[in-house]
């Protein structure tokens, strides 16, 4: 290495990563316990050590497109152990909300996601969306005919379309987006501190490598190879496979209706409808649980953006199984209101997922399978 | 004062056991000595006995029982001189009981010490209390800075009367010329405001402390507790400036001889014409009982060319932590080459070049320095940035508090690593660096940087103390010390190679103002000390309390000047034909000079070439008359101080070593005269060894000396030995710290062995 690095502190970074819930940061010494004690962090430069002394200069070009910070699980070892409470996990869980901020376009949008004093205004837009296109288009009707309680007679099955595909294939360029630059970056990152022994990224070996990583990542490995909160892996592995169940149902639902042309809701004998009322309860427990621990955890700094994952995802979860009980129930209001909420968080997820913590989905999986592409050892 | 004597054998911890304790008796009574057994001498009873027994008259006892490491302050009598045989430890704990062998060394063993002190107790007189003529009790704080003040402020709140000299014009140091000081108080996480108002304000209201400034010592003559002081203005040459001795070169002619005596002393007096001698008081000096020695240290000047690397003399942006300082406390920092405002600073704390050194003369003192500096730059614009890159980082004790806060400060960035270059960048500079903890060479723009250059000592440069003393008016040897006055930090703080002379604060190592003011409290602390002990003719540490002193019979002193050249503490001075005069106060007692003189006419009380003699005489040397295989016998001349504890020491853990070395502590090694090695030998000894402290540039000597001079004897003695067709192996010396008690026994058993080899001393039997 003969190129000299130029250090240039940013200031205003340390304050970000402090508000973030990296407060803790400068405490470190460079004692590299941290490092040492992860059970998941590779042998050749570790992390989080390297991490920790480049947020605390302020380098934010050593850490934000970093795949390490993307590796670790937070399973908090690191900050037990610290002789100094300098909360290397929580540093990491900073740097990452930073990072899903910094590659999410337009990043206005990101700042709003992240400031609490915006919550109110994020939740308006869709409501205000629903009710203009509605009256517009006609196809929100605020008296539907039937005994019978169908959702789609008050909320068109087409204004829930017209909306949502266009919102999913918002997130996915989003994501595409900042993807796009998160990769070049994490390699130029691999290269210059060695990390890797590829020159470029081929895209054949990188999908080769993803296969190869996703099934790691559903069976969570790297969560159980945790010590501190391994029991985090349980609500974990619900929440996430709450998520992919109702995926795939609504893929189905989706196909069924423009293809079959046929209607909701179905019958409760429905092989669908068990993977969705399961999905549903798997998402709620699981977030659930993640709600309990974080509460009791107190040396474990919980965060805005912590807690507005876990609120979306067990008010996703919680309004989806009420409009459906209560429709089974006959309370025709009730239900037409709590679908309309439901409907409110559906919009949220997809509109706003690549600013929040669940971006981790998209960019964890992308750091893991760089790494495993990489050869990171 | 006729002598009465008495022999009391203690039968327990096992004593009664393994020895014929009748036996014993007999041996006593042998030598016209009653023996009396008791089985518990220092419970309530025994101790009872051995009080009816001076009571009944007994002046000089030999306790025949444990270490006299132990107990003493039970066995301690009032006009009874105390003898202790240490027949537990060094005899039936070290050694497993003979049984059913021909020889039964260990009642030969106790037999043999039991005469040793019989002998000695023969030849030993009461110890009498060296009384000075003139006492006093004032004290002499030297330098005003903050090491100063204090200590003055702690001696005259003990009641005693300071004078404080300051060369400056006022008094303060380097505490007035400071912005802020390390934390002081808890939480220990901020800045203080400089405490010297505070402290002066608290010196002016103390009646007894009389401040001199621009004033320096001119000659401090004569002894604790009787100084002679010559006070003078800066600069001034006066008939009582100390003369100096002739320096090395001056000491021989063209062709490197060295000169005879006459015209050595007509050299020395050219040298120093215009100077009174050392031995010539002044009549108007000031006297003192005792010194604090506060004269600080000086910023390290890096030389022209230094530090090249560092950019030191390139660019005037690049300054010494000094120079920094004093822009901080003048006001809002600026560049020194534009006066534009500072926004990056690098504190460089170690000059690198693949050397993790630091800069000479520093310590925690610029660690903690650069942290504080480093809160400068922040305090005045928080947009700045400085950078700390250390090869360490030192912050001690509640310090630690204060490096966590700076630790905090977004602004402030710490890393290990090797500053390899300042460079000029434009208007700016460019520090590199290498081996960091970002894992790889970095480069920082910074407006300014600044050298972690240390604090040197004052006496680097000058005596301070000019003491008409002969040894030169200075510390003796002091490199070692790199010129700190200090004679062991971690055993003997404050003491320095001087008696009555104690130093404080940053003469002695690299103090913080916070330590130095605490320092200045142990140094007033042990002047007062040495003040109490000197007008009661008693030593200070470390023979504390010891009432000898050494007694010259000066009718056979053929003035060869060993003594007062060989004294570690310059106790000694001479008149102008090399007669040593004595002067008792300034003595420690370890007896160098004894083992110096040639002439054997140096002694203590109890303590001299006849009684150490006397005891050697008392081992019984086994001959082929008595047995067919006679045991070997070993002298050994063991230091009071650690070696003497460390085989107590192995005695307690029961290690067992050969029963055929007979111990005989000495104050120090240094007090071994050869006569006594000789005395062993000639009488049929097979050999004999010297345990002491280790001797070089980390020595453990009590005495500074002791251990290395008599290394140098030894080796001389070798050469004698051999003229006498004796191995030279058969003596030798060891050194033993006082924690290696499980290297004694190797060390005794392996000499023992190689004197096996040798054979038995052919002078056996003569």
């Amino acid at each position: 290495m003969t190129q000299a690095y130029q250090v240039k502190p940013d200031l205003e970074f340390i304050q970000e990563v402090t508000q973030l819930g990296g407060g803790d940061v400068k405490k470190c010494f460079q004692c590299a316990t941290c490092a040492v004690v992860c059970p998941i962090s590779p042998d050749t430069r570790p992390f989080p050590r390297k991490e920790m002394i480049a947020t605390s200069w302020g380098l934010k070009d050593k850490v934000v497109g970093n795949a390490d910070i993307w590796l670790c699980h937070n399973c908090g070892d690191c900050s037990t152990k610290c002789p100094r409470g300098a909360k290397p996990g929580d540093v990491l869980a900073a740097l990452r909300a930073y990072a899903v901020t910094e590659y999410a376009i337009p990043k206005a949008l990101g700042k709003a996601v992240n400031d609490p004093k915006k919550l109110p205004i994020l939740l308006a837009i869709p409501v205000v969306v629903f009710i203009v296109l509605g009256l517009i288009t006609g196809l929100l009707n605020f008296n539907p005919k039937g005994d019978e309680i169908v959702h789609a007679h008050f909320f068109s099955t087409w204004l829930v379309d017209l909306i949502m595909v266009p919102l999913s294939i918002w997130a996915v360029a989003v994501f595409a987006l900042g993807l796009k630059r998160f990769l070049a970056d994490i390699h130029q990152n691999a290269l210059i501190e060695g990390k890797t022994n590829q020159q470029t990224i081929d895209p054949k070996g990188f999908v080769d490598a993803l296969i190869r990583v996703i099934p790691k990542i559903l069976r969570h490995d790297k969560f159980n190879e945790c010590g501190e909160n391994k029991d985090r892996a349980t609500a974990h592995m619900m929440v996430l496979f709450g998520f992919i169940g109702l995926f795939i149902v609504t893929s189905i639902f989706f196909v069924v209706l423009y293809i079959f042309q046929i209607h909701g809701p179905y019958s409760q004998l429905n092989p669908v409808k068990w993977l969705a009322n399961l999905s549903g309860i798997a998402l709620v427990i699981g977030s659930g649980l993640m709600i309990k621990t974080r509460l009791a955890k107190k040396d474990q700094i919980t965060t805005y953006k912590d807690w507005q994952l876990i609120g979306l995802a067990f008010g996703l979860g919680v309004t989806g199984l009420l409009t459906e009980m209560t429709r089974l129930g006959g309370l025709a209001w009730l239900s037409y209101l709590l679908y309309f909420i439901h409907l409110v968080f559906v919009f949220c997820l997809f509109a706003y997922v690549p600013f929040t913590k669940l971006a981790h989905l998209v960019y964890r999986t992308v750091a893991m399978a760089y790494a495993e592409y990489a050869g990171r050892k | 004062m006729s002598k009465k004597y008495g022999v009391y054998i203690c039968t327990g911890c096992g004593i009664g056991d393994a020895l014929n304790i009748d036996q014993l008796c007999e041996v006593a009574a042998d030598e016209g000595f009653k023996a009396k057994s008791h089985p518990f001498l220092c419970g309530k009873e025994g101790v009872a006995f051995l009080q009816q027994e001076v009571a009944d008259g007994i002046n000089h006892m030999a306790i025949a029982a444990c270490s006299r490491r132990v107990n003493f302050d039970i066995f301690r009598f009032d006009g009874c001189y105390v003898d202790r045989v240490n027949l537990r430890e060094q005899v039936v704990w070290s050694h497993p009981k003979t049984q059913g062998e021909e020889i039964d060394h260990l009642q030969m063993m106790a037999e043999d010490y039991l005469k040793m002190s019989i002998e000695k107790l023969k030849k030993v007189k009461m110890p009498e209390a060296y009384k000075l003529e003139n006492f006093t009790r004032k004290i002499l704080v030297i330098g005003g800075g903050i090491t100063g003040i204090s200590a003055a402020i702690d001696a005259a709140k003990a009641g005693y009367d300071v004078t404080i000299v300051e060369k400056e014009a006022q008094l303060g140091g380097y505490a007035a010329k400071v912005r802020k000081q390390l934390p002081l108080n808890a939480p220990f996480t901020d800045m203080a405001q400089p405490v010297l108002a505070e402290k002066l304000a608290e010196l002016k209201a103390m009646p007894n402390i009389t401040v001199k400034t621009e004033t320096v010592v001119a000659r401090i003559a004569g002894q604790p507790g009787d100084f002679t002081v010559t006070l003078k203005k800066p600069g001034e040459a006066i008939e009582f400036d100390v003369p100096f001795p002739l320096p090395p070169e001056m000491r021989v002619d063209e062709n490197g001889k060295e000169l005879e005596k006459d015209q050595l002393i007509e050299r020395y007096k050219e040298f120093n014409k215009g100077k009174n001698d050392i031995l010539t008081l002044d009549p108007n000096g000031e006297k003192f009982g005792a010194v604090v020695l506060a004269a600080g240290w000086r910023p390290y000047e890096p030389k022209e060319g230094e530090f090249a690397h560092l950019g030191w003399g390139a660019s005037s942006d690049v300054v010494t932590n000094h120079q920094f300082e004093q822009m901080a406390a003048k006001g809002k920092l600026v560049r020194p080459s534009d006066g534009k405002p500072v926004k990056s600073v690098v504190f460089v704390q170690s000059p690198g070049k693949g050397d993790d050194a630091d800069f000479p003369y520093t310590g925690s003192v610029t660690s903690l320095v650069a942290l504080k500096q480093a809160k400068y730059v922040r305090e005045d614009d928080p947009e700045a940035k400085a950078y700390i890159i250390y090869e360490h980082m030192r912050t001690p004790g509640l310090q630690e508090y204060f490096y966590k806060s700076i630790q905090q400060d977004p602004g402030i960035f710490l890393t290990k690593g090797e500053v390899v270059s300042v460079s000029k960048n434009g208007n700016g500079l460019v520090v590199e660096a290498d081996n960091t903890l970002l894992g790889e060479k970095i480069q920082i723009d910074a407006d300014m940087v600044v050298l972690a250059t240390g604090m040197v000592p004052v006496t680097a440069d000058d005596p301070v103390i000019n003491l008409a003393y002969r040894q030169g008016p200075g510390f003796r040897d002091n490199a070692i010390f790199d010129q700190y006055a200090d004679s062991n930090y971690i055993c003997f703080p404050y003491e320095t190679q001087r008696t009555g002379i104690y130093a404080a604060g940053a003469i002695r190592r690299s103090l913080t103002m916070e330590e130095s003011i605490e320092d200045a409290a142990g140094a007033a602390l042990k002047a007062i000390q040495c003040i109490e002990s000197a007008n009661r003719g008693v030593s200070v540490h470390p023979r504390y309390g010891d009432m000898t002193y050494p007694d010259f019979f000066f009718a056979r002193c053929t003035q060869c000047k060993r003594c007062t050249e060989e004294c570690p503490f310059g106790a000694l001075d001479d008149d102008e034909r090399g007669t040593p005069k004595p002067n008792p106060t300034r003595c420690r007692r370890c007896g160098t000079c004894m083992g110096a003189c040639p002439e054997r006419i140096i002694g203590f009380a109890d303590y001299n070439i006849d009684t150490i003699g006397s005891m050697i005489k008392a081992i019984g040397v086994p001959t082929a008359d008595d047995y067919d295989e006679p045991p070997l016998r070993i002298l050994a001349l063991v230091c009071e101080n650690d070696a003497y504890p460390a085989l107590d020491m192995a005695g307690l853990h029961r290690c067992t070593y050969s029963p055929n070395v007979r111990f005989i502590p000495v104050r120090c090694l240094g007090s071994v005269n050869v006569a006594w090695i000789k005395e062993a030998l000639s009488k049929g000894m097979d050999g004999a060894f010297l345990l002491g402290c280790k001797h070089g540039d980390d020595y453990q000597c009590h005495f500074v000396k002791g251990s290395e001079l008599a290394s140098i004897r030894m080796r001389k003695i070798g050469e004698a030995l051999a003229s006498l067709a004796l191995e030279v192996e058969r003596v030798a010396q060891f050194e033993l710290a006082i924690d290696e008690f499980d290297k004694v026994p190797q060390i005794i058993d392996d000499f023992a062995a190689k004197i096996e080899e040798l054979g038995p001393n052919p002078f056996k039997g003569f």
